[in-house]
């Protein structure tokens, strides 16, 4: 909507001023209405900064318990947070420095060390009371939700839900690692229980003490009076029937501090008897095992009401957590160690640190995948196998046969080449009649066009009658492979006969044939059928004039024979097969005949049989032989 | 294209209808009187004495074949030429066909001139046969007219006997024996004894054996 620019160097210069007042007060504006809109994704990447948790131990950090259970935590909670979480990790390590002082010191370091951090939330693993969970955070960030895990005997102070904390409290499954120990060692009568003297330890032994009179027959030793320095050699004279279960040591009489992998590891190996444990942490020390803490199952657990409380959930609303069922969980190094058989174990039962092989830890799937492949690949072998096997045999034997079809074509053809020159000398020489008569009329003044235009059309009929002899001929020397059609075999035999009619005639043999009504069709390839029936006649005429009888006559017959077949036969009066010959006839190269090459019938057979039906030979009770073969009669549909 | 030797009717045959059509369509545009027939019965079932001509015909026929057809016409009064227009012949058939006679033994796919020439020749073979034919008939005849008694004095004049020889062998006196040769040398119009033994010869009388 602006008028039109004026480019003129003079205007320009009165117009110049007005435009950059204006230009200044649009940048002007365009600026402070820009600044909220550039200030907005500073406050956003603000917001989207990691969350930061302040993991807080009672023990030192190289406790094998906590060292598991804080991994699971970090784990479970990276998995379930798509934003990236910073972690802090500090250890009290009460057990060691348990004066009010080193607490003071710990707290003022904290509050120092966290008081810009804008922790979002802490997670507390406290193992000799809450204050770790309740008094300490509340004193140094009250306004961060605290999430605990204490895995021991004693309860959570009621009003510690009541500073925003929640957490879960996993108690050691007494009374299922006793069931376990009893199970795995039915005849055990004694249990040995070590433990300490702290309050934690005491809790702990009471609530064994609870357990033991659930169990009959099982007497129940408390050994808490003597230092742990002492044990191994105890231990390691205990008589049979006994085992041992290790409580909590926080603190022996001696006043040393033991964490529970600790004095398994002290205890297990000199141990004469199985010695059980409630830490899944403490397994790989020697003890056998027993219904144990998971520290990833409880890590995860945690690591979930965690991601809870970051959400949003207040931890008010979520309540503490007591559990108490363990993960039964047992050392396969022990057991063996104890001879306890792993067909013992209960179904859900762990093992743990069994030199697990693939087969072992895959067993199912390797054995199904392996039937699976070996079904699979000895089928596909089988197949291959079978299928190259048969393309072989089936490509040979038809090599073989279109080969053998082929020669004994070739040589039929030989015999046969008289009939066909006399079949091809008829036209040709009938052209060449006509070509000579042609001439002639054309060498009168006046031609009869008439007369030569028949010539030319008579010319031209006997050109493709031999035409036709020469594809007749093409068709039956050709390599070929077996076709199936239906086959009239009557026609077949009425053309076959006229295709040998001129050598029958010549060796002044008479040929004939007769063809029931109402043959039913074969299926079969007419070139192939044909050519048996020429090698049938052609040694039907051999026969014949081979002899000196009167009467020479080549009989082709053709009927219905017995189950549906239909039944060739060439009946000669010829000289009859030698009784010691009748059965070598379809030999390859078995001849009777001085320039015979002993395929004909050899390869008659093979043709015949390859249409499913059946040749042979029978000498005639008056004179001659007859040569029959039989071929299934074709289905006609209904 | 036809000779004046060549008279009479070339008869074709053949069970190949189209070849049979053609070569006698061929003779016939070369000039000559040509009749067709299919098969050897149909031919020499119109065949008579008078029948003058050649057969030119193919070897192998359904039922009757070329061999046959010539053996037949051996045998008959009227032995006809044959030239055998063959497809194809084996060598044993070649021979048997010119033993018997055969003018010619020609493929069918012999050139024009040499199927002619054969033709030709049988023609005047024919031609000729036929005019010793009738020569032989007429002497024959001549023959018939002699009396038994002038047979007798004939036999004895051909073995070259002096008349003296001729009266002492019959018991009949010089004079009458004298009288016989001069009827048969008339009846048979012959001049001399040599002219007379020559036509003795080709009629077939008084073989040499026979009067041995």
């Amino acid at each position: 909507m602006l008028p039109p620019l004026n480019y003129s160097p003079h205007t320009f210069s009165v117009t110049g001023w007005r435009a950059r007042m204006i230009l200044l007060v649009i940048l002007v504006l365009t600026v402070s209405a820009l600044l909220p809109a550039v200030a907005q994704p500073v406050t956003e990447s603000a917001a989207a900064r990691p969350k930061r948790i302040l993991m807080l131990f009672s023990e030192s950090k190289d406790v094998p318990g906590n060292i598991a259970l804080e991994q699971a935590v970090r784990a479970e909670m990276r998995k379930l947070s798509p934003n990236r979480l910073e972690f802090f990790a500090e250890h009290l390590d009460a057990s060691h420095f348990s004066d009010q002082a080193h607490f003071q010191f710990f707290k003022d370091y904290l509050g120092k060390k966290y008081a810009g951090q804008n922790l979002d939330l802490i997670m507390a693993f406290p193992s000799r009371d809450y204050t770790l969970a309740g008094a300490l955070p509340d004193a140094l960030f009250p306004n961060v939700p605290v999430v605990f895990i204490a895995v021991n005997e004693l309860d959570a102070p009621y009003e510690i839900s009541k500073l925003g904390v929640t957490g879960i409290v996993q108690r050691f499954d007494i009374r299922g690692t006793l069931g376990l120990m009893l199970h795995l060692q039915p005849d055990t009568r004694r249990v040995v229980v070590i433990g300490g003297v702290t309050e934690v330890d005491q809790a702990t032994l009471q609530r064994i003490g609870e357990a033991a009179r659930g169990a009959e027959g099982v007497e129940f030793d408390f050994w808490t009076n003597r230092p742990v320095a002492e044990m191994p050699a105890a231990v390691s004279a205990l008589p049979a029937g006994t085992a041992v279960l290790l409580s909590t040591v926080l603190r022996d009489v001696s006043g040393q501090v033991y964490f529970m992998s600790q004095l398994a590891q002290m205890l297990a190996p000199p141990a004469h008897v199985p010695v059980y444990v409630m830490g899944g942490w403490v397994l790989g020390s020697g003890a056998v095992g027993g219904s144990v803490v998971d520290s990833e199952d409880l890590g995860a657990r945690g690591g979930q009401l965690a991601w809870r409380v970051l959400g949003g959930i207040k931890p008010e609303d979520l309540p503490i957590e007591v559990a108490t069922k363990g993960t039964p969980m047992v050392d396969w190094q022990a057991l063996k160690r104890w001879r306890i058989s792993e067909r013992r174990l209960p179904a859900d039962c762990m093992v743990r640190f069994r030199p697990v092989t693939l087969w072992e830890e895959h067993r199912t799937i390797i054995l199904s995948s392996l039937a699976v492949f070996l079904a699979q690949a000895g089928t596909i072998a089988g197949l291959l196998a079978q299928r190259k096997l048969r393309r072989r045999a089936e490509t040979e034997i038809s090599r073989q046969r279109t080969e053998l079809a082929h020669v004994s074509r070739v040589s039929t053809m030989g015999q046969l080449a008289s009939a066909l020159a006399h079949e091809l000398s008829q036209p040709l020489g009938a052209i060449l009649r006509n070509t000579e008569a042609a001439e002639l009329f054309l060498k009168n003044d006046r031609p009869d066009l008439v007369e030569i235009r028949a010539i030319l059309a008579d010319i031209r009929k006997d050109d493709q009658r031999a035409g036709n002899v020469i594809e007749r001929m093409r068709s039956l020397l050709k390599r070929r492979e077996l076709e199936s059609n239906p086959v009239d075999l009557g026609e077949l035999i009425e053309e076959t006969v006229a295709l040998a009619w001129a050598d029958a005639s010549a060796r002044r043999v008479t040929l004939t044939r007769q063809v029931s009504a109402n043959l039913p069709l074969v299926l079969g390839d007419r070139v192939h059928l044909q050519q048996v029936l020429l090698n049938l006649i052609l040694n039907g005429l051999d026969a014949v004039a081979a002899g000196e009888n009167v009467e020479r006559m080549l009989v082709i017959r053709a009927g219905l024979g017995t189950g549906g077949n239909v039944e060739v036969a060439a009946c000669d009066s010829g000289t009859g097969i030698p009784a010691d010959k009748i059965n070598s006839l379809f030999e390859p190269f078995f001849t009777t005949k001085p320039n015979g090459l002993g395929m004909g019938l050899a390869i008659s057979r093979t043709l015949i049989e390859a249409h499913g039906g059946k040749i042979w030979a029978e000498n005639n009770v008056d004179r001659g032989a007859t040569f029959k073969f039989t071929l299934p009669a074709e289905r006609r549909e209904p | 294209m036809k000779t004046s030797a060549s008279s009479g009717t070339v008869f074709v045959v053949d069970d190949d209808a189209s070849f049979l059509k053609s070569a006698s369509r061929l003779l016939r545009a070369a000039g000559y009187a040509v009749q067709a027939f299919e098969s050897a019965p149909a031919f020499l079932g119109q065949l008579t004495p008078e029948t003058s001509g050649c057969v030119v015909t193919d070897l192998q026929m359904p039922g009757f074949t070329g061999l046959e057809l010539q053996a037949a016409l051996v045998r008959s009064d009227n032995p006809l030429p044959i030239v055998f227009l063959s497809a194809q012949g084996d060598i044993p058939t070649t021979v048997k066909a010119m033993r018997q006679g055969a003018e010619d033994f020609l493929t069918k796919l012999s050139p024009k001139e040499k199927l002619l020439e054969a033709v030709n020749r049988a023609l005047a073979r024919n031609a000729h046969e036929r005019t010793q034919r009738e020569e032989l008939h007429e002497l024959r005849e001549r023959f018939a007219t002699l009396s038994p008694r002038e047979r007798e004095v004939l036999g004895h004049v051909v073995r070259g006997r002096m008349n003296k020889e001729i009266a002492d062998e019959l018991g009949i006196n010089l004079r009458t024996v004298k009288l016989h040769r001069t009827n048969l040398t008339r009846r048979l119009q012959v001049h001399s004894v040599a002219e007379l033994t020559r036509l003795v010869e080709a009629v077939g009388l008084f073989k040499p054996e026979s009067a041995a």
